[in-house]
């Protein structure tokens, strides 16, 4: 199963469930906000998304993701808007049988929403200027 | 002549100033003219920045005819995650 949110609001985790037998291996992955970018402390920062079209880029990437690696399941929650230092603004849970394709999968399925989810982000401040944020890389 | 919405995002909002952006224009316009356009609107802002294209919140990769109610976006390099 593929479950896709995009959230203006603080995060709250995928539940984690006893009762999937079959599911050996249960994969969290948390990105968090740093406390600094180009060198300087920043309040936090602020997400902006292609409406749409981004949710519609997380899923077909969710889908190439699922067929690609032998997985059962793959959640994925990204923030918009502010993010304090601190909070989670990607939130990827996936579910597989052994855990050597779930880590596959998860490191795939990162890359690529870097490389092509229409998400940007800027950095506001602590004396609230708003800068561009640094974080290109895969 | 052609009507088509441009949606403007990060750098791209930046440098021009506006979230949004119609532009009629010739029948026959392209993804590439239309690009030389914004380009030249931004003033040498978006100069370093390569952009990516989405007609209708699909990425395209080959120079494509723009038709009539297309919404166009220029997509700057993502940062998601």
């Amino acid at each position: 199963m593929i479950i896709i949110q995009i959230e203006n609001s603080k995060i709250i985790p995928f539940p984690s469930y006893d009762d999937q037998i079959e599911k050996g291996a249960e994969l969290i992955f948390n990105g968090r906000v740093r406390e600094t970018e180009h060198g300087k402390k920043i309040k936090n920062l602020e997400y902006e998304q292609y409406e749409g079209m981004a949710e519609k880029e997380l899923e077909m990437i969710a889908q190439e993701t699922t067929d690609r690696f032998l997985i059962n399941d793959l959640y994925c929650k990204h923030r918009i808007g502010k993010v304090a230092v601190g909070e989670v603004s990607l939130h990827v849970c996936i579910w597989s049988k052994h855990r050597k394709e779930g880590l596959d999968a998860m490191s795939f399925f990162i890359i690529e929403l870097k490389k092509r989810v229409p998400i940007w982000k800027w950095a506001i401040l602590e004396n609230g200027k708003k800068i561009p944020s640094d974080c290109t890389h895969e | 002549m052609i009507k088509v919405k441009l949606k403007c995002f990060s750098q791209v909002k930046y440098a021009l100033g506006s979230n949004q952006l119609v532009f009629e224009l010739e029948d026959g316009t392209s993804t590439d003219d239309l690009e030389n356009i914004i380009r030249k609107k931004a003033e040498g802002k978006l100069d370093d920045v390569t952009l990516g294209i989405a007609i209708n919140k699909k990425y395209i990769f080959n120079n494509t005819k723009l038709s009539d109610g297309d919404e166009i976006a220029f997509i700057p390099p993502v940062q998601g995650g």
